[in-house]
């Protein structure tokens, strides 16, 4: 369809109508001006014809004779009886003469002259007036005679046959010059006549070439609106399908979340089972590959957010600095594990708090540290946050850098970094697993841009990568402790067991809940949907009830609306679960009446911090703990004794280093640790965390010792689940004692951490 | 010209003669002609002298506002001299009352002439040619001359048919 209108637009634009419509106009003005000068041809002759006064001389010829045959008439009266008046006579005399004068004009010259009749008429009639002006003329010399008056008379009588010779010879010349001009004036008019026609001919063939000509466009104007209006329909066409296939990625990605959480429950339980070498392996692969796809279906879900944009940004005044070392704590692993060296280095001018969405902020931050360890096979990874300040047209700034020393990218590559369709290939990393998909690089900067930021890139190949994030700093506010939290976990108390509700339909997360509230050593009863929710908290007393937000039937907002209407005098906390962590969902579920939401995955340290939320130290100890959990319980994390001891040893400067360099160990430690639990190497288990637990208590770091020691003393005699639940701990106690350690003013001396 | 044109021109003629005429023309009858008459002037006019006719001698109409132009005509090589009266105060003289002059030469050439000319053109009724009297051998003693090289509209047969001269009576109709 297009292309044949394409043809069809280049067609009429080469046609050669336009040529035969210029020669057509040109023959055309030609015409015009032949018939123009016909025209004046004939105007010219016609006023020839009214000057020259043709018809006029005849009729003068004719009255000349007419006043000639009166005077004969008057004369011959006058001769018969001479007593008539001669001054009847003397006036027709005159009369006569005065005609005279008529057949000598300059016109009746040219007609007459050559004619012989006419010089023998003008001579006759000269003689007889020079002869009669004798006695009729204005000084007669004599009197009027009546024998002069017959002798003249005769003279007068000779005039007859000159006179009508003259009228008849007049007539006659006249006449062929009328045929004469007439016949010229018919052949111009029968030119004007061809003229006309041609015109006419000219004029049809003009109109029709221009009608043609006029269809053709129009037929080409259509044909355009045509193309345009398919390419319309085409456009909103494709719109509605990349709409729907948008919803369908993300309906299905939220389709998948959902078995796909209760999967790595499975997964994380079975990790803690009895397991050889080999399916420790195989484990381990399969965790690995779930993180990817998780990862994965979650950028595809912020995408589809962000695109159509209903992602909202949940900012509050988080702390910086912990959400810093957060990052970097998650990521360590990952460096550590491709022997690479992590650093954050933190700007002193940077503000304690500032106005950001903390948990979008750490994504994009995680996304970028990720990338970079991807692509980088040795050296360092760093990330770096500084200030910048108000600048004009700009207030100030926080700018977050990240980089590395990798296989870096072309030039062309890093124009395209941020776009869909490409995918990074870099330093020919051919593993789709190494590679990554690129779409948390679409992610972040799609993110950073609705935070009102930019981000560049700046790349060589084979020497690294640099990604800038700067974002406006507000500063100010509200502190919030909901990102801060988890930097500083909890530390977790024997709990009493509770009786939870908990109300999911999947049955997979079912059966994942029921193993962490076991673990926990709290009764559950389980239900599958809003309405068995509510009647099961009229039947049964529940300390608190965890409820999934979609279910069938009636879903977790409602039910829970359901059950405040029924206002139980003692307070029943609900907790709601979802898979996804927005502003509105939060918001909604807030507003039904619950008191909490998690945001799965959950695992064990999300719920028993829900736990120690809600029931915190107040539960009565003796209830059935567990030792693996009770670590650190009241230890302080860093004993300002010790600290002012070894500040008394050494200078302030080797201090902080001394610091610095246990929790290097410590996280070189976790690592090591992990390990050996994976390996199910206890004896490396015992000696590592054996060793750290001596470090960590010469620093005073009691926590970390603790955490440490506990390790060491259960290596052997514990199963893997609950040693890998205490190397939690340690490693959530580490990450504790870390953050501590940034912020202890004794310490300050030297800035950030390894 | 449309029937109602030329009566609005009527009345319009009407309406201006009667001005004219009550202080000047009842008032004194028009004189007898001392001399030949020259003009004999009839049909409808207001003031006779010679039963229903008003004769003119040429005293006559030297007494009335001389006007004097030259012209090319036809009948002359040259461009001559015109003087004598304008058309319409002889009329005025008369009284006459017409749309339509039937004029007649001593030849008995005859032509209608509308009123209408004299208002729109000063027509003359030349009694001298070049300051001189015009005797009836160069076409007088009367000559009734057309503007011709004031007004080109006026050079075509039309106006030059209406030129009479030798002219003789006028009579309104």
């Amino acid at each position: 369809m297009a292309t044949e209108v394409d043809r069809r637009v280049v067609a009429s634009a080469r046609s050669p109508l336009s040529g035969w419509f210029i020669a057509s106009g040109v023959v055309l003005i030609v015409s015009l001006l032949a018939a123009f000068f016909v025209q004046a041809r004939q105007q010219a002759l016609l006023q020839q014809a009214v000057q020259g006064q043709d018809d006029y001389l005849v009729l003068n010829l004719f009255q000349f004779e007419t006043e000639y045959l009166r005077l004969r008439e008057r004369w011959r009266q006058a001769a018969a009886d001479p007593t008539t008046a001669r001054e009847q006579l003397q006036l027709r005399y005159d009369i006569f003469i005065s005609r005279i004068g008529l057949l000598q004009t300059e016109r009746a010259q040219r007609v007459l002259s050559d004619s012989p009749e006419y010089g023998s008429a003008q001579r006759a009639i000269r003689d007889f007036v020079d002869r009669s002006d004798l006695y009729l003329g204005q000084s007669a010399q004599a009197p009027f005679s009546s024998a002069s008056l017959k002798a003249l008379l005769a003279d007068l009588e000779a005039l007859d046959a000159p006179v009508h010779q003259m009228l008849l010879a007049g007539a006659h010349r006249v006449a062929l010059q009328v045929a004469s001009r007439s016949d010229t004036i018919a052949q111009h008019n029968r030119v004007g006549l061809a003229l006309t026609v041609f015109l006419s001919a000219m004029v049809g063939l003009f109109g029709y070439l221009a009608l043609r000509r006029m269809r053709q466009l129009d037929d080409s104007r259509r044909a355009l609106e045509a193309m345009a209006n398919h390419l319309n329909d085409a456009r909103e066409q494709a719109l509605r399908a990349s709409q729907a296939k948008s919803e369908f990625l993300t309906n299905m990605s939220h389709a998948i979340r959902t078995p796909f959480h209760g999967m790595l429950g499975m997964l994380a339980l079975l990790r803690e089972s009895r397991l050889d070498a080999r399916q420790q392996e195989l484990l381990r692969t399969a965790v690995d590959s779930a993180d990817h796809l998780l990862g994965l279906l979650n950028d595809i879900v912020d995408l589809s957010k962000l695109e159509a944009g209903t992602l909202t940004l949940d900012e509050r005044d988080v702390e910086l600095e912990p959400l810093l070392r957060e990052v970097e704590r998650m990521m360590r692993a990952s460096a550590d594990a491709k022997a690479l060296q992590l650093s954050l280095t933190i700007d002193p001018a940077l503000p304690l708090r500032a106005r950001v969405d903390g948990a979008r902020l750490r994504q994009v931050l995680t996304n970028l540290v990720a990338n970079a360890i991807r692509f980088t096979h040795h050296g360092s990874v760093k990330l770096a946050a500084r200030v910048v300040p108000a600048a004009a047209g700009s207030g100030p700034r926080l700018q977050l850098v990240v980089s590395d020393t990798g296989v870096g990218m072309s030039a062309e590559t890093a124009a395209r970094l941020f776009e869909r369709s490409h995918l990074p290939v870099r330093g020919g990393a051919r593993d789709p697993m190494q590679q990554g998909s690129g779409l948390g690089l679409e992610v972040a900067h799609r993110l950073v841009r609705l935070m009102q930021g930019d981000i560049t890139v700046e790349s060589t190949l084979g020497q690294g990568s640099v990604f800038r994030v700067a974002l406006p700093l507000q500063t100010g506010g509200e502190p919030a402790a909901a990102v801060a939290a988890p930097v500083a976990p909890p530390v977790p108390e024997p709990t009493r067991a509770r009786h939870v509700l908990v109300a999911e339909d999947n049955a997979v997360n079912r059966l994942f809940l029921a193993a962490l509230l076991d673990r926990m050593g709290h009764s559950a009863h389980f239900v599958e949907n809003g309405l068995e929710a509510l009647q099961a908290v009229q039947e049964h007393h529940f300390d608190i009830v965890l409820m999934d937000v979609h279910m069938p039937v009636m879903d977790g907002i409602a039910a829970t609306e359901a059950i405040r209407q029924l206002n139980f005098s003692a307070p029943l906390p609900i907790v709601a679960l979802t898979a996804d962590a927005y502003a509105d969902t939060r918001t909604r579920c807030l507003a039904a009446g619950m008191d909490d939401v998690l945001v799965k995955p959950l695992g064990l340290p999300e719920l028993e911090g829900l736990f120690q939320r809600r029931f915190g130290a107040a539960s009565p100890p003796g209830e059935a703990a567990r030792a693996a959990q009770t670590i650190g319980a009241g230890v302080a994390l860093l004993d300002p004794k010790v600290l002012a001891r070894l500040i008394e040893l050494m200078p302030r400067a080797e201090a902080a280093r001394l610091y610095e360099s246990l929790l290097t160990q410590a996280g070189d430690a976790t690592e090591r640790m992990r390990r050996a639990l994976r390996d199910a190497d206890t004896d490396e288990l015992r000696r590592v965390s054996h060793g750290l637990k001596g470090a960590a208590l010469n620093l005073g770091l009691h926590a970390l010792a603790d955490a440490a020691g506990r390790l060491s003393a259960s290596a052997s005699s514990t199963s893997a689940s609950q040693l890998a639940l205490a190397l939690q701990r340690f490693d959530e106690t580490l990450v504790a004692t870390r953050a501590l350690c940034a912020t202890e003013p004794e310490l300050l001396t030297t800035p950030g951490a390894a | 010209m449309s029937a109602a044109a030329s009566q609005a021109r009527r009345r319009a003629l009407v309406c201006l003669v009667g001005a004219a005429l009550p202080w000047r023309a009842r008032a004194q009858a028009l004189q007898a002609p001392a001399g030949t008459v020259v003009l004999s002037i009839g049909g409808r006019i207001q003031r006779a002298n010679q039963g229903e006719r008003a004769a003119l001698d040429m005293p006559m109409l030297e007494a009335l506002a001389q006007r004097s132009f030259t012209t090319k005509t036809p009948w002359f090589k040259e461009p001559r001299k015109f003087t004598g009266p304008l058309l319409r105060d002889v009329l005025n003289l008369v009284g006459a009352q017409g749309a339509m002059l039937r004029i007649a030469a001593l030849n008995d050439y005859r032509i209608d002439v509308p009123v209408d000319d004299t208002r729109r053109f000063d027509v003359v009724l030349a009694r001298m040619i070049d300051d001189k009297a015009i005797t009836v051998r160069e076409k007088g003693p009367l000559f009734m001359i057309y503007p011709f090289d004031s007004d080109a509209t006026l050079r075509n047969p039309l106006y030059y048919s209406r030129s009479v001269w030798q002219l003789k009576s006028i009579d309104v109709l």
